[in-house]
């Protein structure tokens, strides 16, 4: 299959062109946008009931995928993540394992497997989450983020990232979670605590954070009315 | 008349240049800046002349976007007396589309599609019943009927065409609009009962025929759904 | 101090890449990513001719009052090269300006970092912006050195405009101007009812000359579109 992504950076929608009949498509729910009508859904938990209750609680991700299924070669179907903001598409060799911020999986091809990996305390820390989803495997993989992706290769000093800003990062990395400035910074600096991240590899950074998005709105909301 | 759209496709703006005796027209709400001397003034139809009828007719029209919550009641239109610039940006982030419709084109656009236009151009509110509620375009579709005049639209997200010969699925939420020889109906995406309740996907639109669909890239419910759960309490 | 403004123009965010002793002031929370030898300080904002401590605070205070934070950080690379990456909080561009002659006023929200020779201070608007739509106080900005500049951050796209004499900006996608510009909030329209109907109700309307930034996007209508369709808040 080949895939295209098109309308960068914000509104990234990528278009999917099968080679050949029975090529599959696994999509996140809800992320499909169009189709050829011939293309196939099937709706399934991937990994069983355990592996996708898992996927969901811990890492963010629906419950139910939907698998797509070309029955003649040139058929496309788009997909596209529900926030606005980038998709980024990686080629997985099979070697290295990718860790994904939760909510950014948008789809893979059939050999892509994803499981969440318990990040320990720090997860917690960093207000990430205590989950990063793991993916491995041979094939496309298809990440969605609000804002902009940007990719930093992390040198010898390492990288210090904000908390909220974390997308992706490649499985050779470690990261430990850090206070910068002092004690006043976290009441007033608010920057309080961030990623350090060391090691050999590739840390993909949104440009915007969604809870900002969401501190905005949140005036905004009605009131829920007290009866 | 001379017109540019800038800041495409996330923050698309549209800038016109007025000339004595132009008359362009906005959804209203859309100005974001004008030359001092650049006339506004709120009416019920985007015609300068519209009879008792037309009028009578877009009352009931605007009524009914009103109570939708689609389109604002009024729209907007500009005069100008010596030569002035207006800046006309829509309320979303997304892409606005210039069309020309020379006599005889029409255009189907989604209710809250509509952003300006200006020359002969007739825009008519069509039932689309539960099809279009499905379709989750309201229940309303806007007839754009051409004889020679501009038509500007939007979208959330960018846009982009398809152009359809046979059938082609969109998911509903993402139409903009459509042109030619089209006819869609509503569908389940597929997968049979669990497809139908858990794929995320529900109903989707399938088109028929020959012609353009304008797609948008990103689906207001979808940025409600995601936007829920970030919230603070 | 050389910068770079990437992912123009949605989600814009600004890569400094500061040589030994260089310094930045940075609105909180705008910090997005950084070398780890980058040295941040939290203080209270910088303040024009000294003033000692209460001119600091009273500073400070004006610009909370003006919906900035209380405190500024000051990034400094003490030890040699080092990068910072900021980010405004909403989706839109961003734009370094140049601070001119009087200075230059900022809606609100506008201000995400500075070169360290601009003081930024709350100031009381009157009536007339809060009638605007932009709250009672204005961020004012000024220079005590030459070619000082602010990182300003928009919702939408950023305009440029020049106000030769005249210009009328509706009130919600106003973000910066200079100083030497005065305005008042006028209908839009030639009636109250029609200024109504339109959908604008009360713009900004300036004289003068000199440059007005504009942002293509409108947050409070952004806000109210999306917001009340979210489920409901309990505070």
């Amino acid at each position: 299959m080949q895939y295209e992504i098109r309308q960068r950076p914000n509104f990234s929608i990528a278009r999917i062109t099968f080679d050949a009949p029975g090529e599959e498509l696994v999509v996140e729910a809800a992320a499909m946008v169009a189709k050829d009508s011939a293309v196939t859904m099937k709706t399934s938990m991937r990994g069983g009931l355990l592996g996708a209750a898992k996927r969901k609680m811990l890492g963010g991700e629906s419950l139910f995928q939907n698998t797509f299924t070309a029955t003649r070669a040139g058929e496309t179907i788009w997909v596209a993540p529900a926030a606005e903001g980038d998709m980024a598409a990686f080629d997985m060799d099979g070697q290295q394992p990718l860790y994904l911020s939760s909510g950014n999986y948008i789809a893979s091809g059939p050999g892509i497997t994803l499981d969440s990996q318990f990040q320990g305390l720090k997860g917690f820390f960093s207000g990430t989450s205590f989950f990063m989803l793991e993916a491995k495997g041979q094939g496309p993989l298809l990440i969605g983020s609000y804002g902009g992706i940007h990719p930093v290769q992390v040198g010898p000093a390492g990288y210090i990232v904000d908390n909220y800003h974390i997308v992706a990062f490649t499985g050779g990395l470690q990261y430990n979670v850090r206070r910068v400035g002092g004690l006043k910074s976290i009441f007033g600096g608010s920057e309080g605590l961030v990623c350090h991240f060391h090691g050999q590899g590739t840390v993909w950074i949104s440009t915007r954070s969604a809870a900002s998005l969401a501190r905005f709105l949140h005036p905004y909301r009605p009131v829920e009315s007290k009866s | 008349m001379h017109h540019q759209i800038s800041h495409e496709p996330a923050f698309s703006m549209l800038r016109v240049d007025l000339d004595p005796g132009d008359i362009f027209v906005s959804e209203a709400g859309a100005m974001a800046a004008k030359s001092t001397h650049v006339q506004m003034d709120a009416k019920l139809t985007v015609r300068p002349n519209a009879g008792f009828v037309t009028t009578l007719g877009a009352m009931f029209a605007a009524f009914i976007r009103k109570a939708l919550g689609g389109e604002s009641f009024f729209v907007t239109h500009y005069t100008t007396n010596a030569p002035g610039t207006v800046w006309i940006t829509p309320t979303m982030s997304g892409s606005i589309v210039h069309r020309r419709l020379e006599p005889g084109q029409r255009l189907t656009l989604s209710a809250g599609a509509y952003v300006a236009s200006s020359g002969d151009i007739d825009v008519i509110v069509k039932y689309a019943g539960l099809r279009g509620i499905l379709a989750k375009e309201g229940a309303f579709f806007l007839e754009i009927l051409g004889n020679g005049g501009d038509i500007w639209f939007n979208s959330y997200g960018g846009v982009d065409a398809i152009d359809v010969n046979g059938t082609y699925i969109v998911d509903n939420g993402h139409i903009v609009g459509w042109e030619g020889a089209l006819t869609f109906d509503i569908k389940s995406a597929g997968g049979g009962l669990i497809g139908m309740v858990a794929s995320g996907e529900g109903m989707v639109c399938e088109f028929k025929g020959q012609g353009r669909v304008y797609i948008q890239s990103r689906n207001f419910g979808s940025l409600i759904d995601w936007l829920s759960p970030l919230l603070p309490g | 101090m050389r910068y770079q403004l990437l992912y123009q123009p949605v989600s814009t965010m600004a890569q400094f890449d500061l040589e030994q002793g260089e310094q930045l002031l940075v609105e909180p929370g705008a910090m997005v990513g950084m070398t780890p030898g980058l040295d941040m300080i939290t203080g209270l904002a910088k303040q024009s001719g000294g003033g000692g401590i209460f001119g600091a605070i009273t500073a400070a205070a004006g610009r909370l009052l003006a919906g900035e934070s209380f405190f500024q950080n000051t990034f400094t690379a003490t030890r040699g090269p080092e990068q910072l990456l900021l980010a405004h909080t909403l989706p839109g561009d961003m734009a370094m300006i140049d601070v001119q002659g009087a200075g230059l006023k900022l809606q609100s929200t506008a201000f995400v970092a500075s070169t360290p020779g601009v003081q930024t201070t709350g100031e009381f608007g009157g009536a007339r912006t809060f009638f605007g739509g932009e709250g009672l106080f204005l961020l004012s900005a000024t220079a005590n050195a030459p070619n000082q500049q602010i990182l300003i951050g928009a919702f939408g796209g950023i305009q440029e405009l020049q106000c030769n004499g005249s210009l009328v900006i509706d009130t919600g996608h106003l973000v910066a101007w200079d100083a030497s510009l005065t305005f008042n909030v006028t209908k839009a329209s030639s009636g109250w009812i029609s200024s109504y109907l339109t959908g604008e109700g009360l713009v900004c309307s300036f004289q003068g000359q000199g440059r007005i930034w504009m942002q293509t996007r409108n947050p409070p209508e952004f806000g109210s579109k999306v917001g009340r369709l979210l489920p409901p808040r309990t505070n």
